[in-house]
């Protein structure tokens, strides 16, 4: 079970809706509740352009990180020259740490499999999938069972509500590594090859699994969909940040009393989102936030006041990435946090590019020397110089952001970083840079 | 021999004063050199950073991209978990002093031959079968290559990279990157999960990130199961 934390009443629940259900997978509360309205609007009303036409008036833009105009997505793909396309619902959640997906594709089934036959009725998909992490057991079997049950009561399957088209949907369980979440990995893992990121463009939309124009949404992204035909475009337009409308999915974690994930309508501040958490662990101060996961940046507080969106948390050097926003107070080191992060993204880069494959362990070097008191005098410039080099060279959005935590704390805590540097010293006592490190302590 | 002395002197003197008058086919190397093919990519060699370690990390990226498949790598993996080897053992630098204490006739334990223990191939040539040794199936293949060995033998790869006609850079480049394939026996478990254990996989980054964030275990695994 996912912990949902309580939001004002003020704000629109449209992801949200219906969590916490007895039986999330029984389709007459689900139909009772408004499941298939869009899907039913969209092919009988609308049709695929129609239907094209109002997502972009709507706004939806990813919530996989990028924030890519979703109706831009799915013209590119339903212009693209092919005769078979596909829909891939991406739900592989790579961020070790955040449930977000999960949450969603486990509480609101019906969502996720109507915002997929949406996309294939617009796009003109007949096979579509949705890619889940093999690990969340509960999460594919609720879809399965919302796939067999939709398709036996017709809301998907052969020739969906008498339009002569068809829309099947299957989920695909995929494992193995942190970059299966990048989509062009995802369609090399379903396609069974080695996961590694292709060049963009083509992008999946006119090439993707087998060849074939592809859509690749993220599972929350697709989630919206659904709400949006069956109300409307400017009901959700008119939600949150007019730059990119309507709600999404964050989950806020780390040294805070009720952590949890909740819908919040974009824009919103990013104090108002960690407010919903509740109190600071035991009285403890925030110290800093992590926002976008492992690749996110490390922001101060005096940050807090930034609107969750996707080009005001790049301007402050963190993203939107997975959704989650984590808490550190003064107990943590943010050197120590930042190396944490940059190791483990340096870890689980694929390692076709140079960027990728030695740029950030280098990278993780620098942190490590700085934590563990061998830092050299050239190491902040160095740092700035080499972060600046992986975004330039980076064929993926991996490498890029990866650069993210470590360049943070040089913009935003360098008194900290030159305790480390200068003196050895690690105020927050949690990095031990005479290079003495005690059992059981991590680094 | 010939038999009229100074015959010979004569014949050679003739050649040498022949040729005297020919152009000369000398090269003037350095100031002139002589076309290289546009895909000559000279001698292949690894080099060395200032700390002296091997540049190269064996992620099989060459290996993989070489069209002719004349490039094959020998070393520890990415990840700092297989030792591997592939093509003539004379290739490897490391190697070499082995081959010629072989070459001597002295005996030499080799700890890289284990992975080329022959096994019975029965099991994988009937998984093959049932995917019409198709290499687009390649992750399902390894997948039940794993079930039925319990590992990923060297072995059975190298079966697999031969009768789906797959490069093996590309075999072992896809089961060494999914998480769930091992090429140790689980006789190496132990041994495997220490040296998996140095890297943060999910479950220790995790421990890590709370330890980080001085949070104890409830912190980042919010919602966790
Ligand atoms: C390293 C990396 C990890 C990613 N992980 C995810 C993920 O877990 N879930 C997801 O939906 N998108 C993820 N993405 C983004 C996808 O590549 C892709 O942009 C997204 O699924 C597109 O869907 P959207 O247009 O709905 O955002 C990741 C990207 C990168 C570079
Ligand atoms: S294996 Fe990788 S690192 Fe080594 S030489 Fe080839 S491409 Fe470079
Ligand atoms: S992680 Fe390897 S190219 Fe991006």
């Amino acid at each position: 079970m996912t912990t949902l934390l309580a939001t004002p009443s003020t704000w629109p629940r449209i992801l949200t809706a219906g969590f916490g259900a007895t039986d999330p997978t029984d389709l007459d509360a689900a139909v009772a509740a408004g499941a298939f309205e869009g899907l039913t609007r969209a092919v009988r009303t609308h049709g695929p352009t129609g239907t094209i036409a109002l997502l972009r008036a709507s706004g939806l833009r990813g919530r996989g990180g990028g924030g890519f105009p979703t109706a831009d997505k799915w013209d590119a793909c339903a212009m693209a020259q092919g005769a078979v396309r596909h829909v891939v619902a991406n739900g592989y959640e790579s961020d070790p740490a955040t449930h977000i997906a999960r949450g969603l594709m486990e509480e609101r089934p019906y969502a996720v499999v109507e915002g997929v036959a949406i996309a294939a009725f617009a796009v003109g998909a007949t096979e579509s999938y949705i890619a889940v992490r093999a690990e969340y057991g509960e999460a594919i079997r609720r879809l399965e069972a919302a796939v067999a049950r939709a398709e036996a009561a017709g809301h998907i399957g052969a020739n969906v509500l008498g339009s002569g088209r068809d829309i099947f949907v299957s989920v695909r369980p995929v494992r193995g590594a942190y970059m299966l979440g990048e989509e062009t990995v995802l369609l090399k893992a379903l396609e069974g090859k080695r996961g590694q990121p292709e060049q963009r463009p083509p992008y999946p939309s006119e090439r993707g699994l087998w060849g074939r124009p592809t859509v690749v949404n993220d599972v929350v992204t697709l989630g919206a969909v659904g709400w949006i035909v069956a109300n409307s475009a400017d009901a959700y337009a008119a939600i949150g940040d007019p730059e990119a409308p309507g709600t999404t999915l964050v989950q806020v974690a780390g040294a805070i009393e009720e952590p949890g994930i909740a819908e919040v309508p974009t824009g919103t501040r990013l104090r108002e989102i960690v407010d919903l958490a509740g109190q600071m662990a035991s009285g403890h101060r925030l110290k800093a936030v992590v926002v976008g996961g492992p690749t996110g940046g490390i922001l101060p507080p005096r940050e807090l006041d930034t609107p969750y969106g996707y080009a005001a948390l790049r301007e402050v050097g963190a993203h939107v990435g997975s959704g989650s926003i984590l808490v550190a107070d003064e107990r943590a080191c943010v050197v120590d946090l930042a190396t944490l992060l940059t190791r483990y993204c340096a870890d689980e880069a694929c390692g076709k590019t140079i960027p990728c494959r030695i740029g950030l362990r280098r990278l993780a070097e620098i942190g490590q020397r700085a934590a563990s008191g061998h830092a050299r005098p050239t190491d902040p410039a160095l740092l700035a110089d080499l972060s600046a080099d992986i975004v330039a060279s980076a064929l993926c959005a991996h490498e890029r952001a990866a650069t993210n935590p470590l360049t943070s704390v040089l913009r935003y805590f360098r008194p900290e970083l030159d305790e480390h540097l200068l003196r050895s010293a690690c105020p927050a006592g949690v990095c031990h840079p005479i290079g003495v490190t005690p059992a059981g302590t991590a680094t | 021999m010939s038999r009229i002395p100074g015959m010979g002197i004569a014949r050679g003197m003739s050649i040498t004063l022949r040729r005297f008058f020919q152009p000369a086919v000398t090269i003037r190397y350095p100031e002139v050199t002589s076309p290289i093919p546009p895909k000559n990519r000279g001698r292949l060699q690894l080099l060395y950073d200032e700390n002296g370690a091997l540049k190269c990390e064996t992620c099989f990226q060459c290996a993989q991209a070489c069209p002719i498949e004349c490039i094959d790598m020998g070393g520890v993996d990415t990840r700092g978990r297989y030792h591997i080897h592939w093509g003539p053992a004379e290739t490897y630098g490391e190697r070499r002093e082995e081959s010629a204490l072989r070459r001597s006739g002295r005996p030499v334990a080799d700890p890289a031959a284990e992975r080329f223990a022959p096994i019975d191939l029965a099991p994988l040539d009937a998984i093959l079968e049932r995917h019409d040794h198709d290499p687009a199936e390649l992750l399902a293949i390894l997948e039940e290559t794993q079930d039925a060995y319990g590992h990923l033998p060297v072995a059975a790869l190298k079966h697999l990279s031969f009768r789906t006609a797959a490069p093996y850079a590309l075999v072992y480049g896809t089961a060494t990157y999914y998480r769930q394939f091992r090429l140790a026996p689980p006789a190496d478990e132990a041994q495997a999960v220490a040296v998996a254990a140095r890297r943060p996989t999910d479950a220790s980054f995790l421990a890590a990130l709370d330890a980080s964030l001085g949070t104890g275990p409830r912190g980042t695994g919010a919602g966790a199961a």
